[in-house]
């Protein structure tokens, strides 16, 4: 070249000269892939109409077997002209085309370069045989006068070679071969040789290939007094191969092929100036190992022997190919039990190793071949598919050689698997045809159709891994989790995690992985993109069912939301320190955090006026805590339309580290960036400070004060705090429950959890009044038990306060009670659907009175447990509104009986809330699904005969009382706990004003809200056997009425038992029976309200428990 | 002028002129003379921080012999541009391929910022050239986009589906992701320039894919749609499944992102033009009526039972209770981005069967948009981009595992 001429580098088929890394690499066979002109063999033209299949499989990259001309004694790979295309297969023309065609639709293509040896037809080899010796065209080839040099070099053909040595009759001379004595090595002591090499390589590349398998590469230098494998002068030859690469051409790549372990493949990488990739054979049969064995100790036993390699370099990793399943790299107790555990018949072992494909040798079970792919597709390295294995193609162990592994490809059910239309008989090799692995049984055409099929499945694997460059690039860490039948590990590439874990048991398996440095991180199931519960700080617990595998992407717990930047420099928020609110709270910062509350409110999942166009939001009220870190912040939202709400917000501002780590994984919880002489910083929401938590809990623990401009802040703690609070060295670090909707919630530790009520409204909280009214005033212990709680006192000490935060101990619980009873409800439908319903005797119209006394033994057999906890939880009910109403002095507590003045306003009350009912169901009545429009018919038909119900409320002498009730009592409100029921949140209906929540009421309307529960129960649970179990369907709608009422006369019986001759519920049944009738009418009515606006296809539900109210 | 010369001419012309500040490119056959002097005045009344004449550069597309023609006085320099090639046919690939030889030559010229103006010049004004060219002068953003003024039922095509797809999948809160008007930094003509034309150019959505910055203006223009005079489903092949494209070409990025990120907003909005003419939309539901019973097995191909059962309940709806959720608008938008990919049907029948169900979401839309103010129009779409983000997760869990077998 002369001076100051530029190389032109000729460019690849893709600009990412990393191209390799994310690969999915595609292994055929020309011969064996499409036969396009019917003789028999398959050919380019052939591969290039099936070029359509790859790309849609998405594979990304096709390695091509030797397609050279040769005498096809070793599949190719004695070749006999480097330059040109076996005729069999097609022409260069055909070969360039077939090139194009692949990098039009985005395929790398890749091919073998065999330099260690070639044909005995080679025109080198005959021309060496016949040249004299020691002339430059014997040179090409190792010769020896004996056949006693290199004696420690071993015999890689065992099976079929003796020596490493060939008499060469016409030169007179041994010549040296690795492999078979037709393939003699070429002598790389010849510098002519290594320059032919180049120019072979420099042929294809100009043409546009993209990728070179180097065959063979550990053997091409032999010395004395060595095995003659990794030798330095080889490494040397590699070096020289790559430069020639590197100087002419971009974004190409090599693959070596060294069967070696891992610490001598590494030299091939040198240092990134050898080969790109390498294959990392040892892996291979450790897969195999570990799956019969069902321990992941083969598998992270030799990835721990596996070194690190550069950058830029890659292992390509698989699971077969088209040679023997290969048993060098293995111990021999290791090959032993290969051979014994996926070789039966000795015919399918070669060599040293087993001749089988991929399905037959995991015994053509699905969940195994999906689980071995799904080690390929996540493990560290580019995957490598053979043909065939995508459709679990099988071999045929009676062809000689390797040649059971290279049959044709099976494309369709039709004549010769639609690989040829040839005569059978002329085919290169036979199709498998035997009834389990056979073409008619597995083919191409057969899968493409089939939604379920491995190919499909194996489509979405590649598609789902493409996503994701992790897998390619990505760092890997086993997880050491105690159960060895379970393989986890991580992988992770510029803060991107994936977790996998697998299960290589034919038994599902558990298991608890240490994932405490991921703690608040998400884990999101990959294929169905389904959340996982968040990781806490104790071991994260997984089920896998057997060959199961997971993988899950880690992704923050916190939704990460660009903070909005100030448009101009002159509007940053510049504050002194972190205690410096004076200038957010005042002048121009007090303008901009008023202009990006709006935003932030909108992000935040406690706000309830998303819905709402907010016109301003303004900080009204504000009090400081933590010695002025944290500023507790009362915001008025004002709304286009509709009354204005006020939040409580405690606010804390953070610089350094903290900020940028709430930033990287808590950004919803940042309001803006402030900054100080330190440097930027953030503006947040204070809870999410680990130290203004624990500020919460010490102001009630301790009964601090702070003052606000109006009034003040008091902590106040019950006289059980210290019981629940329990050992304060155990430790009690704050952690936020994520899942919440309106209020923000902290665990501390396992044993007490403070609620911050976020929208304040004037007065108590009812959650708060109630849980310390029953702790402390009551012997009622089935609640969560009441801490204390912060409140807010306004100057003057009239009624203006409200509570901020309350402070609960834990109830260790196994759910609640709706999840509990619809899993009783799976059972008792289980074991009613092949029974026959029981004659109930009862008239439509029976009595209360009747209903109690007749629950048939029966449904009490099948409805088992349920049974029992109805009356635990009508007993609980009772004594929880007994306890309400336990105190004639407290002025807030205190019952009243129901009068006559009473009455008549709840029977107004109730009436206009039905006609509004009843005029919505009027109006959605073209809307309804087709299954509720017979019920709703009939109900608007009988319309004046349900709103006599409220009529008769007026006639009632004894109505009972009006006491404190839940308010918004049903099954999701209760925790089954030890066999018994705690009740919680007594926040009452949260669309109703403090005061509605506040009102007395009759206890009858907390039981009618539990009676419709179970009935929600009954139908939820039912529709969601039904989908499993369609057919049953007919018969289980009368077994779930029969439960319904079964398990409500039950808790109604033990909740009259228990409240005994009460005055606070009606005397007589049938009093009570006219009570609960009406709340349970209105209940089921407001339900139907409800699920006209927002779930129409559950609207059934109400409508039938108002046909069949009790 | 020979493209060579044109190279040559641009390479002289950044050699004269190391630091070019802005460069001012027209989507369209303009009158040179035309642009050049109202180029100048716009940028001289646009109190920019940059001298017409020197640092400004007009770029047009140029006719036959065309050459770069160097500023004098007040008067910018004229350079012609290639349009990128591109195999679109369509307007909107014209426009695209000639933003992309614009952006490309902004690279060229190292421009500072690049402003792409559409062809009808409206937005070639001062007061929108410089609310376009300052935030990215001023090195705020790399992309700034327009928010144009439009009429009540204007752009329906971008409120139904390009806004909130584009929001959902890319998480950058852009009203109009494809625009006729933009600005650009130098690094963004750089990065998005070189690249090579793939179909339509959505700026916003290549910000997003360079983690660039992105901001909005309020621009008070009003452009003729460059689609008038096709039918719809001709529109919604060229615009939508454009972008279906890209959706299909950008998967691994935008399956990442989870919630739409805010994007700084300059200016005021104009008010609402108010349109005398009143949309009928009983031809629309019936043209849906139709559609559901002569395009169900189409349908069947594309949608999940539950969107078809809810689809038939729609049918069946009289006019004045015609209302499709945005929840299922959201998830009908989203299966046809998927079967645009997998092909489940030819490409050209899958937009045909998208159109009778655009036009029921239209009636549907129209319907409640005539009841409401100005203010509340502005929420609803937000409401309906919403309803896209929350359903995203539906998106991928579909694409991810796109099983025919779900609910």
């Amino acid at each position: 070249m002369a001076t100051g001429q530029v190389l032109v580098k000729k460019p690849g088929s893709t600009t990412d000269p990393l191209w390799y890394k994310d690969a999915i690499i595609y292994e055929l066979h020309v011969r064996a892939f499409h036969d396009s002109n019917n003789d028999g063999i398959g050919d380019f033209p052939g591969l290039i109409e099936k070029l359509d299949y790859l790309q849609d499989l998405g594979v990304t990259c096709l390695w091509l077997l030797p397609f050279f001309p040769s005498p096809l004694r070793d599949d190719g790979y004695d070749i006999s002209d480097y330059a040109s295309v076996n005729p069999s297969y097609g022409t260069i023309e055909d070969f360039q085309r077939f090139l194009d065609e692949a990098h039009a639709r985005g395929l790398q293509v890749m091919i073998e370069l065999v330099i260690n040896h070639t044909s005995d037809q080679h025109p080198w080899f005959q021309r060496a045989r016949q040249a004299p010796a020691g002339s430059p065209e014997r040179d090409f080839y190792v010769w020896s006068d004996t056949d006693q040099k290199y004696r420690d070099a071993r015999i890689i053909f065992t099976d079929t070679e003796k020596s490493n040595w060939t008499w060469d009759p016409m030169a007179q001379q041994y010549y040296w071969h690795r492999f078979f004595s037709h393939q003699p090595d070429l002598n790389f002591d010849n510098p002519q040789v290594l320059e032919e090499v180049i120019s072979v390589m420099r042929f294809w590349l100009d043409m546009g290939v993209d990728g070179l398998r180097l065959d063979a590469i550990p053997y091409l230098v032999e010395r004395d007094g060595t095995n003659c494998e990794n030798l330095a002068e080889t490494h040397g030859l590699i070096r020289a191969i790559r430069k020639a690469m590197d100087d002419g051409y971009l974004g190409r790549m090599i693959l070596a092929e060294a069967n070696q372990w891992p610490e001598d493949v590494r030299p091939y990488f040198g240092d990134g100036d050898e080969c790109h990739m390498a294959f990392h054979f040892p892996l291979m049969p450790r897969i195999y190992m570990a799956l019969r064995q069902e321990d992941r100790l083969p598998i992270t036993d030799i990835i721990a022997q596996t070194p690190d390699i550069p950058e830029s370099c890659q292992w390509g990793i698989f699971l077969r190919n088209h040679d023997e399943l290969t048993l060098e790299m293995v111990s021999e107790d290791e090959r032993d039990y290969m051979y014994l555990a996926y070789s039966a018949d000795p015919r399918m072992r070669i060599n040293i190793g087993i001749r089988r494909r991929l399905a037959p040798l995991l015994d053509n079970n699905r969940r195994r071949i999906e689980l071995l792919n799904s080690l390929l597709f996540s493990f560290p390295g580019t995957p490598i598919l053979y043909y065939g294995d995508e459709i679990g193609m099988g071999d045929n162990i009676y062809l000689g050689d390797r040649n059971g592994v290279r049959t044709p490809m099976q494309w369709t059910a039709d004549r010769n698997a639609g690989f040829s239309r040839a005569n059978p008989a002329r085919l290169y090799s036979p199709v498998i045809m035997d009834p389990l692995w056979g073409y008619e049984a597995i083919n191409v055409e057969a899968q493409q159709s089939d939604a379920s099929s491995l190919l499909n499945w194996m489509r979405n694997m590649i598609a789902l891994r493409k996503l994701f460059q992790v897998f390619g690039r990505g760092s890997l860490k086993f997880l050491e989790a105690e159960n060895r039948k379970v393989l986890a590990y991580l992988r992770e590439l510029d803060g991107e995690r994936v977790l996998c874990v697998a299960n290589l048991s034919r038994f599902a398996q558990p298991v608890a992985l240490d994932l405490s440095a991921y703690a608040g991180m998400i884990p999101v199931e990959m294929l169905g993109y389904v959340e996982f519960p968040a990781i806490g700080s104790q071991p994260y617990p997984l089920t896998l069912g057997p060959y199961g595998f997971l993988w899950l992407e880690l992704q923050p717990g916190e939704e990460q939301v660009e903070v909005p930047q100030p448009v101009a420099a002159e509007e940053r928020l510049h504050v002194k320190d972190e205690r410096d609110w004076d200038n957010l709270l005042t002048g121009r910062g007090g303008k901009l955090v008023e202009k990006l509350l709006p935003e932030f409110m909108q992000r935040q999942r406690w706000f309830g006026g998303k819905s709402r166009s907010i016109v301003s939001a303004k900080v009204m009220e504000w009090a400081l805590m933590e010695q002025g870190r944290t500023l507790l912040a009362w915001v008025r939202v004002e709304f286009s339309e509709g009354d204005p709400d006020v939040y409580l917000m405690p606010l804390g501002m953070s610089f350094g580290k903290e900020a940028e780590d709430l930033l990287r994984h808590a950004g919803n919880s940042v309001v803006t960036q402030v900054f100080s002489k330190d440097g930027a910083g953030v503006l947040h929401d204070g809870l999410m400070r680990d130290r203004a938590c624990s500020a919460l809990l010490a102001m009630i623990a301790n009964g601090e004060r702070v003052k606000s401009q109006t009034g003040e802040v008091r902590g106040e703690k019950s006289r059980f705090f210290e019981e629940i609070e329990g050992d304060p060295a155990e430790g009690r670090l704050p952690r936020r429950l994520t899942a919440e909707q309106s209020n923000s919630s902290i665990f501390f530790g396992d044993r007490m959890i403070l609620k911050l009520f976020r929208r304040q409204q004037n007065g108590p909280n009812p959650d708060t009044e109630i849980g310390k009214f029953l702790t402390e005033k009551t012997e009622f212990r089935n609640v969560a038990p009441f801490g204390g709680s912060i409140e807010f006192v306004r100057h003057g000490g009239d009624n203006e306060g409200a509570t901020l935060a309350m402070l609960q101990g834990v109830v260790q619980n196994e759910g609640d009670g709706w999840a509990w009873m619809l899993e009783e409800l799976d059972r008792y439908y289980e074991s009613s659907v092949a029974a026959e319903l029981p004659e109930l005797g009862l008239a439509a119209g029976a009595t209360l009175r009747e209903k109690l006394d007749e629950i048939p033994e029966s449904a009490r057999e099948h409805a088992g447990i349920s049974m029992e906890a109805a009356s635990t939880l009508g007993r609980r009910t009772a004594e929880l509104h007994l306890a309400l109403a336990s105190d004639p002095d407290d002025p807030d507590f205190a019952p009243a009986l129901l009068d006559g003045g009473d009455l008549v306003a709840l029977q107004a009350e109730l009436v206009q809330k039905a006609t509004r009912a009843f005029d919505a169901l009027k109006a959605n009545l073209a809307r309804l699904p087709d299954n509720a429009v017979e019920a709703a018919g009939l109900i608007l038909s009988r319309r004046s005969t349900l709103l006599e119900r409220f009529s008769r409320l007026t006639a009632l002498g004894d109505a009972g009382a009006r006491i404190r009730v839940h308010g918004d009592y049903h099954l999701g409100q209760v925790l089954r706990a030890k066999g018994d029921f705690v009740i919680l949140d007594f926040e009452g209906e949260p669309a109703h004003t403090l005061t509605e929540r506040r009102a007395e009421q009759s206890p009858l309307k907390d039981v009618a809200g539990m009676v419709r529960s179970f009935s929600y129960a009954a139908f939820s649970a039912m529709s969601h056997f039904m989908a499993r179990r369609p057919a049953d369907a007919q018969k289980l709608e009368p077994w779930a009425r029969l439960w319904e009422s079964s398990v409500t006369a039950e808790y109604l019986r033990a909740y009259r038992e228990t409240m005994g001759d009460s005055r606070i519920v009606p005397q007589t049944i049938e009093g009570f029976e006219v009570m609960l009738r009406a709340f349970t009418l209105d209940k089921a009515l407001y339900e139907l309200t409800y699920e006209l606006n927002h779930r129409p296809d559950w609207v059934r539900v109400p409508l039938n428990g108002i046909l069949y109210l009790p | 002028m020979p493209a060579t010369d044109v190279a040559a001419g641009t390479k002289m012309t950044t050699e004269q002129n190391s630091a070019i500040e802005l460069l001012i490119g027209v989507t369209g056959d303009v009158n040179p003379v035309d642009l050049r002097s109202r180029a100048a005045a716009a940028v001289a009344q646009s109190s920019l921080p940059v001298r017409a004449s020197g640092q400004v550069v007009v770029a047009w597309p140029g006719v036959e012999g065309a050459g770069v023609e160097s500023g004098n006085g007040s008067a910018p320099t004229l350079i012609p541009y290639r349009p990128a090639a591109t195999n679109e046919a369509g307007p909107w690939a014209q426009i695209s391929a000639a933003q992309r030889g614009i952006l490309t030559l902004a690279a060229e010229v190292k421009a500072a910022a690049c402003i792409v103006i559409g062809p009808d010049l409206k937005a070639l004004r001062a007061d929108t050239v410089h609310a376009l060219g300052a935030p990215v002068l001023d090195r705020q953003c790399d992309l700034v986009m327009p928010i144009y003024a439009l009429e009540r039922y204007e752009g329906l095509v971008n409120t139904a589906i390009l806004m909130p797809l584009a929001r959902a999948l890319y998480c950058k809160r852009v009203q109009m992701p494809l625009a006729l008007d933009f600005a650009a930094s130098a690094s963004y003509a750089e990065r998005i320039g070189a690249k090579a034309n793939r179909g339509l150019l959505w700026p916003a959505i290549a910000a997003a894919q360079e983690t660039m910055q992105v901001g909005q203006v309020h621009l008070p223009v009003r452009h003729q749609t460059p689609m008038e005079g096709l039918d719809l489903t001709a529109v919604l092949t060229q615009i939508v499944g454009a972008l279906f494209l890209e959706v299909e070409r950008t998967a691994a990025t935008w399956q990442r992102g989870r919630s739409a990120q805010p994007t700084p907003v300059w200016g005021q909005p104009a008010q609402m033009h108010e349109s005398e003419e009143t949309i009928e939309v009983r031809p629309m539901i019936e043209s849906f009526q139709l559609a559901s019973r002569n395009l169900d097995e189409l349908w069947q191909l594309v949608l999940p039972p539950v969107t078809l059962l809810e689809l038939r309940h729609l049918a069946r709806c009289e006019p004045e209770q015609f209302k499709m959720a945005d929840r299922i608008w959201a998830r009908i938008v989203y299966d046809f981005a998927l079967a645009h990919r997998l092909r489940s049907i030819s490409r050209v029948h899958l937009m045909g069967a998208l159109t009778p169900l655009y036009l029921g979401w239209v009636a549907s839309y129209v319907q409640e948009a005539s009841m409401m103010t100005a203010e509340q129009v502005v929420q609803r779409q937000e409401q309906l981009a919403r309803a896209f983000e929350e359903n995203k997760p539906y998106l991928v869990s579909r694409w991810r595992w796109p099983d025919r077998f779900n609910p």
